[in-house]
């Protein structure tokens, strides 16, 4: 496709890899996802079957990394990419690591999704994991869209989103010990659902690095570990 | 020739003949020949610069003095331009009525080129998949919207089949979308709002669920006073028979329920895991032996024409057989026979319930699987059935990817017949079997 910007090489070859390298990245993205949504899914409804569905397919998610980082090896030992194409190769290295890493997450959840399912519900079925689980997955689709549009306002927005499911988390976390010390009986069910609410903000945090790497990829900057409004006040033009 | 054509000609002519002759009274032909020519010339430069200026300008009023040719040409000139500027002017304002009307569709839709690139979409497609139009032009369009199964239906290129897929915007929405062939080499990915239909059918379910739930409790308790009712030695023997009948009454609400309750956890389970193999032909044997030896039964027989595995769900699939089977039982006269039959071939397996009783009218086919659906209204339903059975096998089936083929002749007898696709089907090599 045109707009990326990655096509303009004389070897069509070169483009042609390059570009089934970044379908094949949205892919990936899009299984996370599903996995990801049907975990939290599985979650509210109290749904074991999928839950464990989840669980046994979490190897798809590893197969296509292995997949996607044998080729980006092939590139770089074939192709020497430089500048933007490099830059792309390694912000893909990186972005698929924390897609398999989200994935293992929606394993977990979709394990302790089983558990909780057999064990006593609370009368909101779990409203505030719901809420959590569907801020983490948007944060997710938006991440992966600002990748797919290389849009770095987006991911700036995105990034920034991880703030709130900190704090989202926080409260959850704080009611979770309040229910704890209320009624000891069910410690064994709100620690599964501290677990989960875990799992999410962690999700969360790897949807803001794979934000990062958009932003890496697009303006060649490293935002790691700044806060966002210095670095966004430059233009987003720089390169 | 044309007229003015003819009279440009003629005026030329004239003027170099009316110059030659004033030149011929002087006695100088030639000079008069040549300033009559000179003339002739200046007149057409004169009238081809100020056609190049209104060209230039735009501005044809000051080209009305055009003569001769000039004037025709103007003329035809005009009107050509005109006609362009008007037709324009209707094209622009069909786009734009075509443009609102694509807008004004409440179902979006995505112009997609031969590799599944995004050409163009409407507003509905931006509001409900989220699509940026500008920004999203020449992007693959799975890469947008991430849903494998999307991906799949892309790839698949089957125009009949549709999906459902979470909306991308906002949460809880549903879209179902399908593929259609649209202009050279071009497909049209279109997108409906199903939210409304999908919660709806949800909250049915959910109450089906609910309502069996709620009414068993109840029920266990009278079922169970009417048990020990039942057994109590000191019954008026007028009560004997009522008892016995709300006892009989009983446990059929208590089965409808319980038929209920696997229906509503049917439809809400995803497709059946592909990791269990189950053993056909033993099963098929086994619910014979569960139906044979009893009185009124017909003649049971298993036809195994394939050692093949079934890949799915052990119990559910046996529901299925055991169903067929006491439908089968049910209208074959003692004196019919019923095979059970299960061969596989290279497009997937069957799975074949097959009677000699007294078979279905052609027009009841298509309802049989309506749940309370009865061929014969005015039968007792004192024969046992539920009227949920065969809805059962339909949702098993549906599950397993398989198909559910009824064809039956009155008074020849009825063929229930499964059909699994390939990839829900094992061979076993004919030596492990023997």
């Amino acid at each position: 496709m045109e707009a990326s910007g990655y096509t303009d090489h004389i070897s069509r070859r070169f483009n042609k890899d390059i570009e089934e390298l970044r379908n094949k990245v949205l892919a990936m993205g899009g299984l996370v996802e599903a996995q990801l949504s049907k975990a939290v899914s599985a979650i509210v409804s109290g749904d074991s079957e999928l839950g464990l569905k989840v669980a046994n397919d979490d190897y798809r998610v590893n197969n296509l990394e292995v997949s996607i980082d044998e080729e980006c090896g092939r590139i770089l030992a074939t192709r020497s990419p430089a500048a933007s194409d490099l830059r792309l190769i390694v912000a893909i290295i990186k972005t698929i690591t924390d897609l398999e890493r989200i994935g293992d997450e929606a394993e977990k959840i979709g394990y302790l999704a089983a558990k909780l399912a057999v064990m006593d519900r609370p009368p909101d079925s779990y409203s505030e994991l719901k809420t959590l689980g569907n801020h983490v997955s948007h944060m997710l689709r938006d991440a992966m869209n600002a990748f797919a549009r290389l849009d770095i306002n987006d991911a700036y927005d995105v990034a920034a989103e991880d703030d709130r499911v900190d704090e989202e988390y926080e409260a959850l976390t704080r009611q979770c010990i309040t229910f704890m010390m209320e009624d000891p009986r069910s410690i064994k069910r709100v620690m599964n659902v501290t677990w989960v609410a875990r799992s999410l903000e962690r999700i969360g945090d790897h949807a803001k690095n794979i934000c990062e790497y958009v932003i890496y990829m697009v303006q060649g900057k490293d935002v790691r570990h700044t806060a966002y409004s210095e670095s966004s006040d430059l233009s987003p033009d720089a390169d | 020739m044309s007229e003015a054509a003819r009279k440009t000609v003629l005026g030329i002519v004239l003027i170099l003949a009316i110059g030659a002759g004033i030149g011929w009274m002087y006695g100088r032909p030639e000079t008069g020949l040549l300033i009559a020519a000179v003339a002739c010339l200046l007149w057409q430069i004169r009238q081809l610069l100020s056609f190049e200026r209104a060209l230039r300008t735009g501005d044809f009023d000051d080209f009305r003095h055009g003569e001769g040719i000039w004037e025709q040409m103007f003329s035809r000139f005009q009107f050509e331009r005109d006609r362009a500027v008007r037709r324009k002017k209707e094209y622009r304002g069909l786009l734009r009525e075509i443009r609102k009307s694509t807008n004004a569709m409440p179902d979006g839709a995505v112009i997609l080129d031969a590799d599944n690139e995004i050409v163009g979409c409407n507003r509905a497609a931006k509001e409900l998949a989220g699509l940026r139009r500008k920004k999203d032009r020449g992007q693959r369009v799975d890469n947008i919207l991430r849903d494998p199964e999307l991906t799949r239906l892309l790839l698949a290129n089957d125009y009949t089949a549709t999906i459902n897929m979470a909306s991308p915007v906002g949460h809880g929405g549903w879209l179902n979308c399908r593929v259609v062939p649209y202009g050279a080499d071009q497909k049209l990915l279109l997108m409906r709002d199903v939210t409304d239909r999908m919660r709806l059918s949800k909250m049915r379910r959910d109450f089906v669920a609910n309502a069996s739930h709620e009414l068993r409790s109840p029920l266990t308790v009278i079922s169970g006073y009417l048990d020990t009712l039942a057994e109590a030695e000191d019954m008026p023997a007028g009560w004997i028979k009522p008892v016995m009948q709300m006892q009989a009454q009983a446990n059929r609400m208590k089965m409808i329920l319980g038929e209920l309750l696997q229906l509503s956890r049917l439809e809400a389970a995803g497709p059946a895991s592909l990791d269990d193999t189950i053993d056909v032909v033993q099963l098929l044997e086994r619910s014979k032996q569960a139906f044979e030896g009893h009185a009124h039964v017909a003649a049971i027989g298993v036809l195994a024409e394939s050692a093949a595995r079934l890949r799915g769900n052990q119990s559910e699939i046996e529901t299925v057989v055991v169903n067929l089977l006491s439908n089968a039982v049910r209208h074959t006269p003692r004196d019919g026979t019923i095979t059970l039959a299960w061969r596989s071939g290279a497009k997937g397996a069957d799975l074949i319930v097959t009677d000699t009783g007294e078979g279905i009218d052609a027009e009841f086919i298509p309802r049989l699987t309506e749940r309370f659906f009865r061929v014969d209204k005015g039968r007792s339903r004192d024969d046992g059935g539920t009227g949920l059975g065969l809805a059962i096998v339909k949702h098993v089936l549906v599950r397993h990817d398989a198909d559910l083929v009824v064809s039956s002749e009155p008074g020849r007898g009825s063929t229930f017949r499964c059909r699994f696709p390939a990839d829900r089907v094992v061979d076993v090599p004919i030596a492990e079997v023997s």
